[in-house]
């Protein structure tokens, strides 16, 4: 049938856990979600009504009020928790959907790359100004150059004790390190 | 996976929620657990509601997964969870909340994680 679904692990003692992976455009959001994910990818609409309006031509098609995005979306069942990941926008552009999606998150995964480190400026930027606990994790494509890591941490603006990993997202046991590092780093932080 | 997008809606998307009532005091995100109150009587429910039990009858799942399996927008769906909610039909579960988060859960997290 229409609604049917393969599973059933998540039991009501589960406590739900949001963490959000952040990063520009083609960056490997969606591979990382998919790489992580025990579901198939999800889709849903998200309405955008003010954030696209000045981006996304709407000449021509008068009647169309709002414009929607995909975010990438997957889920990790645990014991005792379900952990939720959400693949968010780095454009400022999507400043509402980015607030709605960070709040209640345990903390953010930035996702950068070395060929275009610049592009990470603006999701810093996000993530700085909603006071969020982040960890960075550069995903190496084969083409990326390699840096120090005290050249990318100048480069990026990184406090010390920020995690700075390198990862592969398309491989699940890397991702799963740079989750443990962006959790084990959120502990830190509230014991400290 | 199912997607109700590819087809063609005869009922406009904001009818899943007409009528849909929601005190002030029930917060739906989308990553709070939803699952169906026992005992519960699913007659005499609008069709997106009665979707949304029968794909609950599995288990509990998140708001944003009842919109993609549902093929309506998350909007839609928190307000159909709240209603539903509010009525004593579905029970929900929130995220703890993040500010100032629990040892224990992270604790759990990351030994789930490396236990993978």
């Amino acid at each position: 049938m229409a609604f049917a679904r393969s599973d059933g692990r998540i039991s009501a003692d589960h406590v739900p856990v949001k963490l959000v992976i952040a990063g520009p455009f083609g960056v490997g959001k969606t591979t990382i979600v998919n790489a992580l994910s025990e579901i198939e990818p999800l889709n849903t609409e998200e309405v955008l009504t003010q954030a696209g309006t000045l981006v996304d031509d709407l000449t021509g098609v008068n009647e169309k009020t709002t414009t929607t995005t995909a975010i990438d979306f997957g889920r990790l069942t645990l014991p005792g928790v379900v952990l939720y990941l959400f693949g968010a926008p780095g454009q400022t552009r999507f400043q509402v959907l980015w607030d709605e999606l960070v709040r209640g998150a345990l903390g953010v995964l930035v996702l950068a790359d070395t060929r275009r480190i610049d592009d990470s400026f603006a999701v810093l930027d996000l993530v700085e100004n909603a006071g969020i606990r982040y960890a960075v994790a550069v995903n190496h494509f084969p083409d990326s150059p390699q840096y120090p890591s005290d050249a990318l941490r100048k480069a990026l603006d990184l406090d010390p004790r920020t995690p700075l990993l390198v990862c592969d997202a398309r491989d699940p046991v890397s991702a799963r390190a740079s989750l443990i590092a962006l959790v084990e780093h959120i502990r830190e932080l509230v014991l400290s | 996976m199912s997607s109700g997008r590819q087809r063609r809606r005869v009922v406009p998307d904001y009818m899943a929620a007409a009528r849909v009532s929601v005190p002030e005091h029930i917060t739906v995100e989308r990553t709070t657990l939803v699952y169906v109150a026992p005992d519960v009587v699913a007659d005499g429910l609008d069709p997106p509601a009665s979707h949304l039990l029968t794909l609950l009858a599995d288990g509990p799942l998140s708001v944003y997964e009842c919109a993609a399996h549902l093929g309506l927008p998350y909007c839609v769906v928190r307000l159909l969870v709240a209603g539903l909610a509010a009525g004593g039909t579905l029970l929900t579960r929130d995220p703890p909340p993040a500010d100032l988060p629990d040892l224990e859960i992270l604790e759990l997290v990351i030994s789930g994680l490396r236990a993978l």
